[in-house]
């Protein structure tokens, strides 16, 4: 299936306005997935500016568009200058070496924490519940 | 829910040479993590790394099989 090209469009602008813009499931004050929750606590380390978009009211077109932008369907993705970075793996190991700290511009924390644990039963992916 | 050897035989077939593990992370057999070491990954980015590994096992993604994919990639050198 194509990507929506007004949803696409909208992506493309909101990467040109957002020097950092995260695609999370669910919101910065209410993630909706573990996943999405470790980025927000990577970024507020950071003390960076950044936007958040909820994917959940449009996953699958934006999954559409994702692909098509950096070939890349799941969520999170944290985006710095119109790049993708990664999901949750890299944006983590690139706080611990600094990387990620020099790719947005600000001092590296003195003390990084360690990632809370992870929380593979997110909502949107339980596997399926058995009865009988 | 996916063969954990299988996972790894596709992705040693897309990467030759390449040191692989993959864990199932909770036990329920699609929650994975594939440790990949990989002569092709020198002087790529992260996210190109991860591709390639994603791309390596995106039919057992398409088919459900894995229903979660966590990556540690570095260079083998």
């Amino acid at each position: 299936m194509a990507a929506n090209p007004e949803l696409k469009q909208q992506v493309d602008e909101l990467l040109r306005e957002n020097k950092v813009l995260l695609f999370m499931k669910g919101t910065p004050e209410m993630p909706r997935c573990g996943f999405s929750m470790r980025v927000v606590g990577v970024l507020e380390q950071l003390g960076v500016e950044y936007g958040a978009v909820d994917v959940l009211p449009l996953l699958d077109p934006l999954r559409e568009v994702t692909g098509e932008i950096s070939d890349w369907r799941t969520f999170p993705q944290l985006y710095v200058n119109g790049e993708l970075v990664g999901g949750c793996d890299i944006v983590e190991e690139m706080l611990e070496t600094g990387e990620l700290s020099e790719l947005v511009g600000v001092e590296q924390p003195e003390t990084v924490q360690p990632p809370p644990q992870p929380q593979p039963t997110d909502p949107q992916q339980s596997p399926p519940l058995k009865l009988g | 829910m996916a063969d954990l050897v299988e996972i790894e035989r596709l992705i040693a077939e897309a990467l030759p040479g390449a040191e692989v593990e993959v864990l199932d992370e909770t036990g329920s057999g699609d929650h994975l993590r594939a440790i990949v070491r990989a002569p092709q990954f020198e002087g790529r980015s992260r996210i190109d790394q991860h591709r390639m590994v994603r791309a390596a096992v995106q039919s057992r993604m398409d088919d459900g099989s894995i229903h979660a994919l966590s990556i540690s990639a570095e260079p083998l050198r």
